[in-house]
């Protein structure tokens, strides 16, 4: 009962945040940094805490709370950690101390309710994660939006109104059809077996027919993909990304874009088994056009943000990809796979800001040479790339290998048995890995080396807190590249629950409708 | 009929009318045309605690049997309507002085009471006029200018219509019936009698106009642009309230089937897709309110699909929670933003500088209007689409929630306004009215416990 308190702490944290800087006075900036900064830190002791008192050897939920909510619909507040959400409550909390130290000098306007968002959408996804119940997931998932809406909007780029604006209509207009989904769901249980319930632990029971399982999955999945995003639903992140201001962008690839692929491995897959798996060669495709055409798109942009926007749709890709190989392998990669994107994607982007805010432009070819103009910052930027692309020792390595060995497992037997699709697409998964050292080297060359350039000279190299922020990056990313054991020996309970669940048939007599 | 039971059962018209005969004779004796301000709040807080009173001992009496009868469910309907008006009340002080103003207020409350208790088309006939024609004049009463007139006579003349309409429909009903029962209304709803049917029509048709739902919502931006803040917020909750709650006494339980269904899933449908993407056209902050207003009488006549225990639960919450976020939004608009020439949605540009109060109260309230978790919005949206989808108009729930997306953008802009644009120069710097603070927060703190605990609230009803 102690630890699920811990846990009920975490995710109330922010809003206590939210209530703490709403009564500071006007003005005193640094207090709102400073109570952002502390509860940020301890948000992150708790979520250390959790993370490290969590048996692996347990399978189920932990830490866990259910209480009533809304008694006459089976609506609970339910909560808690599982193989699933641990690794991304960890992640979430170990990126908003980042986010708030990083954007201290970057944030000059309306500082207040900035950090009031800040805190709104870190409890949102905390919720989101956390949630065990679909009323309660829905109500977190969808209000994310708002201080999304707003982060982009207030503190945005030029284009910024247009970017918010599509960012959130994209994304409503996937969880409208979810809702109705939902609704859906909720209501065929209810006739099936008399009992109203939204606990999700229930819901997997449903035994709906594949015809109405089709149609649910596709209202779930492209809510989902919308916030993967996977092609061709990803033309609102390149927007969102770009005008976003450094911390929008890094919780956006850090967290937000976590939403859609956990929300495919808790909700799209395990619900919808039969569907699920009609759909798997579809998604398959799909994850590896996304692999491959989000690598090309960022070969070709100028746009230093947008490369790494497009990395982040190629990124997604594998963890897609490898959550629909249905293999053990695969699915754990696309878990570490998404750790690892939210750090080295996080950390890309928090450089990138760091860069703008010393020259006011994202052109690259403004730039060059900054191997010696800014040493200390091009050390770091090596280091992340090479994390973006993959190299041993790094955690961009440990989830692509996983992933793409999780499709080429799922792909031989299937090879064996004559039906090919598969094998050829993993083939091709393979070229995203080479385009994305192609696209990242290339940047970086052009980007660190080569004739020295840069507006706004002379320039500052880092201070100390930016190296500390970066520390923490790089020193995470080498954690997880060197030593996977510990989070993947908390994952796999999970995987190996999610293939029973997806593997398993709910249709119950074949053929009546 | 016994005295004792007449004068409990309608305690909360009798102080409504005590209040008026009160405000009306203070003028006359003093001489006075101003004040009358506290004299209307106290009536108002004091009607609104005997209907309170009423609803907590679970009184239940019939004094005009037949006609007038009320029980813990219709009391919570009047504590409701009375307390939408306490923030429309509190926040009119800038705008009216005059003592008439208030006597009309109350004396369309007083029928707004009387609808809701009503059990006969007598009572539900005369509740609904007395609850009208007041707004009428409260309409032209406001700023004066060249629209108002307008906005009024156009009011006047399509209310006018409704009544005929709903006369017309219960005379059918009564040659078909020959009662004035409004259970008649229930059974005609599935009778195949042509006359019957017509009758159901007629009837249905003239709650359309008065909620505005289109084709017959015409009338709604011009009365809402052309009214004063604290009348559009009136028209905007009380009355809309007041007529739903009244077609929920006329539906009662009655299952839908048929052409009716058809008319309550199809008219509504448009409506609320024609009101948001209208809205989104609106330069007006009220005119856009007006559209919004369309489209949420369209929810709210939606989760007449379902029969049963769903449907009340349904429409009670939903009107609970948009009445509170309307009232929250007008309540906190500052004086300036909507002054007789500034009307404008640009008058909102950089809101968030000039006054982060109001904004953020704003906001809070477009955020919910546009049924965006975790406001209490999104629950009332929830309740109506559950209720589709459990009477088994699956497509119709889809589509209504598709039309619901289209909403969203236009409210968005409000906020986009207040937060992310420099303030307009031609903007007017407006105070916000006296007493805003007070009426905000009785908007929000209960929305804040409605969208926080739900059950509790549903538990009620």
């Amino acid at each position: 009962m102690a630890d699920a308190t811990v846990l009920n702490l975490l995710l109330w944290l922010p809003v206590l945040g939210m209530l703490a800087i709403a009564r500071t006075p006007r003005g005193a900036d640094g207090l709102v940094r400073g109570i952002s900064l502390g509860l940020m830190l301890l948000q992150f002791a708790l979520g250390a805490w959790l993370y490290a008192r969590f048996d692996p050897s347990q399978p189920g939920l932990q830490f866990a709370t259910d209480l009533p909510w809304i008694r006459e619909w089976g609506i609970g507040y339910r909560i808690g950690l599982d193989g699933y959400n641990v690794l991304l409550v960890t992640l979430t909390t170990f990126l908003g101390p980042l986010v708030v130290a990083g954007a201290f000098a970057a944030i000059q306007k309306d500082v207040k309710l900035f950090y009031a968002m800040v805190f709104f959408i870190q409890f949102a996804m905390l919720g989101t994660f956390v949630a065990q119940d679909l009323f309660l997931f829905y109500v977190f998932w969808e209000a994310m939006l708002i201080p999304m809406f707003l982060i982009i909007g207030i503190w945005g780029g030029a284009r910024r109104i247009y970017a918010t604006l599509k960012f959130v209509l994209y994304t409503a207009f996937g969880s409208i059809l979810m809702l109705a989904a939902v609704i859906y769901l909720v209501y065929s249980l209810k006739t099936t077996s008399g009992v109203t319930t939204f606990a999700f632990a229930d819901l997997y029971r449903n035994q709906l027919p594949l015809g109405a399982q089709s149609w649910l999955f596709a209202a779930f999945a492209l809510s989902f993909a919308i916030k993967v995003p996977m092609v061709p639903l990803h033309t609102w992140l390149p927007d969102a990304h770009v005008e976003a201001p450094t911390a929008g962008s890094v919780i956006l690839a850090g967290v937000l874009l976590k939403m859609g692929t956990y929300g495919f491995m808790k909700l799209g897959f395990p619900l919808f088994p039969d569907a699920a798996r009609a759909f798997t060669p579809a998604i398959m495709t799909l994850a590896v056009v996304s692999i491959v055409y989000g690598a090309c798109l960022a070969l070709v942009q100028t746009d230093i943000k947008k490369i790494i926007a497009y990395s982040s749709i190629s990124h997604l890709g594998y963890v897609m990809l490898g959550l629909a190989s249905l293999d053990l392998l695969g699915i754990q990669g696309a878990i570490v796979q998404m750790v690892s994107h939210g750090l080295v994607a996080g950390g890309l982007f928090t450089m990138v800001g760091m860069i703008y805010e010393r020259c006011h432009t994202r052109d690259l070819a403004a730039y060059g040479g900054l191997a010696k103009l800014l040493p200390v910052y091009s050390v770091f930027f090596a280091i992340l790339t090479l994390a973006s692309i993959g190299l041993p020792t790094t955690s961009g390595f440990t989830g692509e290998f996983m992933a793409l060995m999780g499709a080429f497992n799922a792909a031989w037997p299937l090879h064996e048995a004559g039906y090919s699709l598969p094998l050829w697409l993993a083939v091709i998964a393979v070229t995203g890995v080479v385009l994305g050292a192609l696209y990242m080297l290339w940047f970086a060359q052009r980007f660190l080396f080569g004739k020295e350039k840069a507006p706004h000279q002379p320039l500052v190299d880092l201070d100390a807190r930016e190296k500390l922020i970066l520390l923490a990056f790089v020193a995470s990313i080498f954690w997880l590249g060197l030593f996977p054991q510990g989070p993947l020996s908390r994952t796999e309970l999970a995987a190996r629950e999610f293939r029973e669940l997806t593997l398993a048939s709910h249709v119950v007599d074949e053929g009546t409708p | 009929m016994n005295w004792q039971d007449v004068l409990t059962a309608m305690l909360p018209e009798h102080v409504l009318l005590l209040g008026m005969l009160l405000l009306l004779g203070l003028e006359i004796y003093t001489g006075r045309e101003r004040g009358g301000f506290l004299l209307a709040v106290a009536t108002l807080v004091v009607a609104g605690l005997a209907a309170l009173w009423l609803t907590c001992t679970g009184y239940a009496g019939a004094p005009f049997l037949g006609h007038y009868s009320i029980n813990a469910a219709g009391a919570l309907s009047k504590v409701v309507l009375l307390a939408f008006a306490l923030p429309v009340l509190l926040v009119s002080r800038d705008d009216f002085e005059e003592g008439r103003y208030y006597v009309l207020l109350l004396a369309s409350l007083y029928g707004a009471c009387l609808l809701v208790s009503s059990d006969s088309f007598a009572t539900l006939f005369l509740g609904l006029e007395i609850m009208s024609l007041p707004v009428y004049v409260l309409v032209l009463l406001g700023f004066l200018r060249p629209e108002s007139t307008e906005a009024a006579l156009k009011y006047l003349v399509l209310g006018g219509t409704a009544t005929a309409t709903l006369l017309m429909g219960v005379s059918l009903l009564y040659g078909w019936g020959a009662s004035l029962d409004l259970t008649l209304f229930g059974s005609a709803l599935g009778s195949a009698d042509t006359l019957a049917a017509a009758g159901a029509a007629l009837i249905i048709a003239a709650l359309f106009l008065k909620a505005a739902i289109v084709p017959l919502h015409a009338w709604a931006p011009d009365a809402y642009e052309g009214a004063s803040v604290p009348v559009t917020a009136y028209m905007a909750t009380v009355i809309k309230a007041g007529v739903l709650l009244a077609a929920l006494r006329l539906f009662s339980t009655a299952a839908l089937s048929g052409p009716m269904a058809a008319l309550l899933a199809a008219l509504p449908l448009v409506s609320m897709a024609w009101g948001n993407i209208a809205a989104i056209r609106q330069t007006s902050f009220r005119r856009m309110i007006a559209y919004s207003s369309i489209a949420h009488a369209g929810y709210l006549f939606y989760a007449f699909l379902g029969a049963g225990e769903g449907r009340y639960e349904a429409i009670v919450f939903y009107l609970v929670a948009y009445g509170l976020m309307n009232l929250l939004a007008f309540a906190a608009l500052p004086r300036g933003a909507d002054d007789t020439t500034h009307d404008h949605l640009d008058a909102f540009k950089g809101l968030y500088q000039r006054k982060p109060f109001a904004a953020v109260m704003i906001a809070v309230a477009m955020l919910s209007l546009a049924g965006l978790p975790p406001l209490p919005g999104f629950v009332a949206k929830f309740l109506v689409f559950r209720n589709v989808v459990a009477a088994g108009y699956t497509m119709y729930a889809v589509l209504g929630l598709v039309a619901s997306y289209l909403g969203i953008y236009f409210y968005l802009r409000v906020i986009q306004y207040m937060f992310m644009g420099a303030t307009d120069p031609a903007a007017a710097h407006g105070r916000e009215r006296r007493f805003a603070f007070v009426a905000s927060m009785l908007c929000l703190v209960p929305a804040v416990l409605l969208a926080v605990f739900p059950g509790w609230f549903l538990n009620l009803l």
